[in-house]
């Protein structure tokens, strides 16, 4: 069975700080897996101990990050086969139906009989791309995948914990499932499996490689600005003898009633 | 007076949430038509709720997942010729049928919308990084595709004397195959902070463990919830994660915040900026923590809270 893991880079969100005028500064934000993809990579690697012959295919769309060798090899640490990356300028800031059409383009190019994506990015969190690349290859996808139960050639049954209940699903291969941040617990990467990464094999293609069509730009995004604050009284009592405590326990008691 | 659009769609996998669906649909639509699979019972409720027509998908059927309603309902909405506008719960399932639906159309997709503009095209806002931003995104396609956060519509009053046109729509057999074999009711509910109207929010200023329980009983005697910052569930691994509050864990919108130890690093922050009143203790004046505060004590914990432990009891 061949397994595509898909993951992006975003910014450590710890890092990133709001400027003034309320624009996000993500200079100071190195990019890092997003989290919820480290749970698609790491559904990956335990489907993969279940099952003989398998193999997988960390992929990734986007911009210049992607040629970090560090983000390269963290990725490869995870537990990932190989890596295959499709490198352009002009993915820089990809929407979600724009990276379905272009992972549609790679995976179509490498093959696949199960593709793994997290159900969104620590960025936008727009939850689409492993869905709309499942409807845009034409085969079975589904989100919210708490857990997969058991797998055999061709044959997949996961759990989807929903709002109201959980369903129990079997899906026919080829399919794309997007896995949510509950399925595992990411194993973190030891000493030898980051040593071993080094040695793993990139592929790094371009749009040409992959033969991507012209893609439409059925959203675009107008502007990432933090929310206005909401104006506050700001009163603060500085030092804590006996009657500043009481004079804040009052503040706090009427806001009680 | 703001345009509305001719006709906007509706859906809600979710009974509870289809009252404010379809308030949004009225507020931005001349027509309101709704999906629905169910009973008789439901398409009525539809009209209630104040839909003008109903597209009947059938009843529940235990062999159907959502999802397997895409293609009728892309068919059903691609025979329109109109610009328009699909609402959709933010479910996990409603975010499904919005992507499929997305594609099946040629359609943009924007998740977990908080406002929505039609004045000229759909534009739509939704947190981002986490909440540190707001996005907006400008939907270019002649159809557009909205989740709708919850509490963005208030839900109309019930009127059971509305009635409109209901039409029975033919389910199209999905192409690809995803077979149900089992649904289970979810095991207990886990504690919900986003919901909770008190919240006392720990962090590492709280300085020892044996202090939590001084927090908790402080919390419990303000009746409230114990959330805490990122440290205290993911480096001290005190609290679980469904209790850490901001960029990646739980958004809040209580009436009262109070936090004890919190410094008030932007990341927290936005996940308690939501409150209405916002308390905090902290030993350090500096500390960003003041800047977001409704009232504020600088002191030490360990002093001020057995103090407001026991003003409170008085």
């Amino acid at each position: 069975m061949k397994i595509i893991t898909c993951y992006k880079l975003v910014p450590e969100e710890q890092d990133i700080t709001v400027t003034a005028d309320g624009n996000l500064d993500t200079n100071k934000a190195a990019p890092k897996i997003n989290p919820f993809d480290l749970c698609a990579v790491e559904a990956g690697v335990q489907l993969k101990s279940l099952i003989e012959g398998c193999s997988i295919t960390a992929m990734s769309v986007g911009g210049k990050a992607l040629e970090n060798p560090k983000a390269r090899k963290d990725i490869l640490s995870r537990g990932p086969d190989d890596l295959t990356v499709v490198i352009d300028e002009k993915f820089e800031q990809l929407l979600p139906h724009q990276t379905a059409r272009v992972l549609m383009a790679a995976a179509q190019k490498t093959g696949f009989d199960l593709i793994i994506c997290g159900d969104g990015s620590g960025d936008l969190y727009a939850q689409q791309v492993g869905l709309q690349l499942g409807e845009l290859l034409g085969v079975a996808n589904i989100n919210a995948v708490s857990k997969i139960s058991s797998a055999e050639p061709g044959k997949l049954t996961v759990e989807r914990s929903l709002d109201d209940e959980v369903e129990v699903l079997e899906i026919t291969l080829p399919a794309v499932i997007s896995v949510s941040a509950d399925i595992n617990e990411p194993s973190i990467p030891s000493m030898k499996t980051i040593l071993a990464a080094a040695k793993k094999p990139v592929t790094s293609l371009t749009a040409t490689d992959i033969e991507l069509a012209e893609f439409p730009a059925l959203v675009e995004l107008v502007s990432v600005i933090a929310p206005e604050q909401k104006a506050r009284q700001k009163i603060v009592i500085e030092g804590d003898d006996e009657q500043q405590i009481a004079q804040f326990a009052e503040h706090l008691r009427k806001a009680l009633n | 007076m703001m345009s509305k659009l001719s006709n906007i769609w509706v859906f809600s996998d979710i009974a509870s949430r289809l009252p404010e669906m379809i308030a949004a649909g009225v507020a931005l639509g001349e027509k309101v038509s709704t999906f629905v699979i169910g009973t008789e019972a439901e398409i009525n409720a539809a009209f209630s709720y104040g839909a003008t027509h109903v597209y009947y998908l059938g009843d529940k059927d235990s062999q159907k997942i959502i999802e397997d309603y895409s293609h009728t309902i892309a068919q059903t909405i691609s025979a329109t010729t109109e610009n328009t506008l699909m609402l959709l719960a933010p479910t996990k399932r409603g975010k499904a049928l919005a992507s499929k639906l997305g594609v099946q159309l040629q359609a943009g997709v924007v998740n977990d919308v908080t406002e929505i503009d039609i004045e000229n095209g759909v534009r739509a806002k939704h947190m981002a990084y986490g909440g540190l931003a707001i996005a907006e995104e400008k939907i270019n396609s002649p159809v557009a595709i909205i989740t709708l956060s919850s509490g963005v519509y208030e839900a109309q009053a019930t009127d059971t004397t509305r009635t409109g046109e209901a039409v029975n729509v033919a389910f199209i057999e999905p192409t690809t195959a995803i077979q149900c074999v089992e649904r289970r009711a979810k095991q207990g509910e886990s504690v919900n902070l986003g919901k909770a109207k008190r919240v006392v929010g720990v962090g590492s200023g709280i300085g020892s463990k044996e202090n939590l329980q001084v927090a908790a009983e402080l919390s419990a005697l303000i009746g409230a919830e114990l959330g805490c910052s990122r440290p205290i569930a993911e480096t001290e691994k005190w609290m679980e994660r469904e209790r850490y509050i901001g960029v990646s864990g739980v958004m809040l919108k209580p009436e009262i915040y109070f936090a004890l130890g919190i410094s008030g690093q932007i990341q927290h922050m936005v996940g308690a900026l939501g409150s209405q009143t916002i308390f905090a203790v902290n030993k350090d004046k500096n500390a960003p923590i003041f800047q977001y505060v409704d009232y504020g004590i600088v002191g030490d914990i360990n002093k001020v809270m057995p103090a407001l432990i026991s003003a409170l009891k008085a």
